[in-house]
């Protein structure tokens, strides 16, 4: 075997740890070149160093060193057991609680779900309970507003007259801050979806008749009308006068008039 | 003739410790214990040797089994034989334990780290059996004058480089130097000459 000159004396002393700090640096840069010759002979010097170890005087150490470690030892080896992975990878307990927890979260989602449902419900109710109330409670104010302008004192009674003797009466009262209620029974239901619309004639010379609400008549015959805000006042109103006129109302009346009442 | 053909005629030779030590990599505790009843003895003797105190060479005994239980991974038989692998394990760690931070244990950190490099074994390594090589080693180092005997124990045993021996054995330093380089050579050629 060649081995580098300068170096060939101080494998030995280098396994052994002997050379001094110079010496050992200058080999340890040539073995970090990569001589293989030189590698290959420090590693035999070692072997060769570690036999040095048979001159040590032969002892024995105590029955308490190897009980200490085989205690270690047996410990460690049931830590890593214990560490390691099952067969399965994953152990039996984990798997029920991976199952347990999927279970749980899916009655959550469906009762989530269910839950959000039963709200949309309830605030559909809700929704349809207030639309109730506020419709009844703006029946319960006409009615309140029309019982008031029947029954006030200071409000005009207008009474009604037909060209037709078999026409039921219609009858009207207007109270000046509340407005008009028109109210008839046994009235007749105009043909087809006709309805009967409200005209006021101005006392004014030339005035034209000012359109009002339409109504039908109920299943009954009831009519009843309430014109909350006249378009015009009652003191500059002559009389009101029914028409009968297509659904919608129209914008001047057609003939002919089927009631009249005049304003005195 | 034709079993012999079908039979591999150069099996490659698993010593008993190499076995065992890759049984270590599975934890078998079985294994270390028989890889302890084996070696326990050189080990501790070794580490005994350095440290001198009977209860610090047992802490490095132990700390010296330990690592080789939690790192077996570290020892590779195809580059070496288990035992001097071992030893030198023991030896880097008894004197380590031994010493303080000085410049002589921050060299040999260097050198060796944690865990001892490798160290092949010559072919005529392989004719002895251990108890024989002590035996050999044992005999073949007697033969050594004293001085130079001595010097090998320093280097060996008490970790010192070649200026300390010098220093301690007031000796020219490369009288030290021949003195350990010979009598290393010459127990070379011995255990040679044993095959």
């Amino acid at each position: 075997m060649k081995y580098c000159d300068q170096f060939r004396e101080m494998f030995e002393a280098y396994a052994l740890g002997a050379l001094d700090a110079d010496e050992r640096a200058a080999l340890e840069v040539h073995l970090a070149t990569g001589c293989k010759d030189c590698a290959k002979a420090v590693e035999e010097a070692r072997w060769l160093v570690s036999q040095l170890a048979y001159l040590a005087p032969e002892a024995a150490p105590s029955g308490m060193l190897k009980g200490r470690l085989m205690q270690t030892v047996r410990a460690e080896a049931q830590a890593a057991k214990r560490s390691s992975p099952s067969k399965a990878g994953i152990p039996f307990w984990m798997w029920a609680g991976v199952a347990a927890l999927i279970l749980v979260t899916i009655y959550s989602a469906w009762k989530a779900q269910r839950l959000q449902r039963d709200i949309h419900d309830v605030n559909q109710r809700a929704a349809a309970i207030l639309k109730q109330r506020r419709e009844l409670e703006a029946q319960l104010e006409i009615a309140k507003r029309e019982a008031t302008i029947l029954t006030d004192p200071a409000s005009v009674r207008i009474s009604f007259s037909s060209q037709d003797p078999a026409t039921p009466q219609l009858e009207a009262k207007w109270h000046s801050q509340l407005g008009i209620v028109l109210t008839g029974q046994k009235i007749p239901a105009p043909s087809g979806n006709r309805v009967l619309q409200l005209w006021l004639i101005p006392k004014a010379p030339g005035g034209k008749p000012i359109p009002s609400l339409t109504r039908r008549p109920d299943a009954h015959g009831k009519f009843v009308l309430l014109v909350s805000n006249p378009p015009e006042l009652l003191a500059a109103t002559k009389a009101l006068a029914i028409t009968e006129e297509p659904a919608g109302g129209s914008t001047q009346p057609t003939p002919p008039i089927r009631w009249v009442g005049g304003v005195t | 003739m034709f079993l012999s053909a079908l039979i591999p005629t150069a099996i490659p030779e698993v010593s008993p410790d190499a076995t065992l030590v890759h049984r270590l990599l599975q934890k078998d505790v079985s294994a270390f214990e028989q890889l302890y009843d084996r070696h326990s003895r050189s080990v501790y003797s070794l580490v005994l040797r350095v440290q001198q105190q009977a209860g610090t060479a047992e802490e490095v005994a132990q700390a010296v089994f330990l690592q080789l239980w939690r790192n077996a991974s570290q020892y590779d038989s195809s580059r070496g034989p288990f035992v001097p692998w071992l030893f030198t394990l023991a030896r880097n760690r008894a004197l380590d334990t031994l010493r303080l931070k000085s410049e002589r244990q921050r060299r040999r950190e260097d050198q060796t780290d944690e865990l001892p490099a490798v160290a092949s074994a010559p072919e005529y390594e392989k004719a002895l059996d251990e108890k024989r090589r002590a035996e050999r080693v044992r005999t073949l180092v007697s033969f050594l004058n004293p001085q130079q005997h001595k010097a090998i124990e320093l280097a060996y045993f008490e970790g010192l480089s070649h200026s300390e021996i010098a220093a301690a054995l007031k000796e020219p330093l490369g009288t030290v130097k021949s003195w350990i380089r010979n009598g290393l050579l010459r127990l070379k050629q011995g255990l040679q000459a044993s095959t």
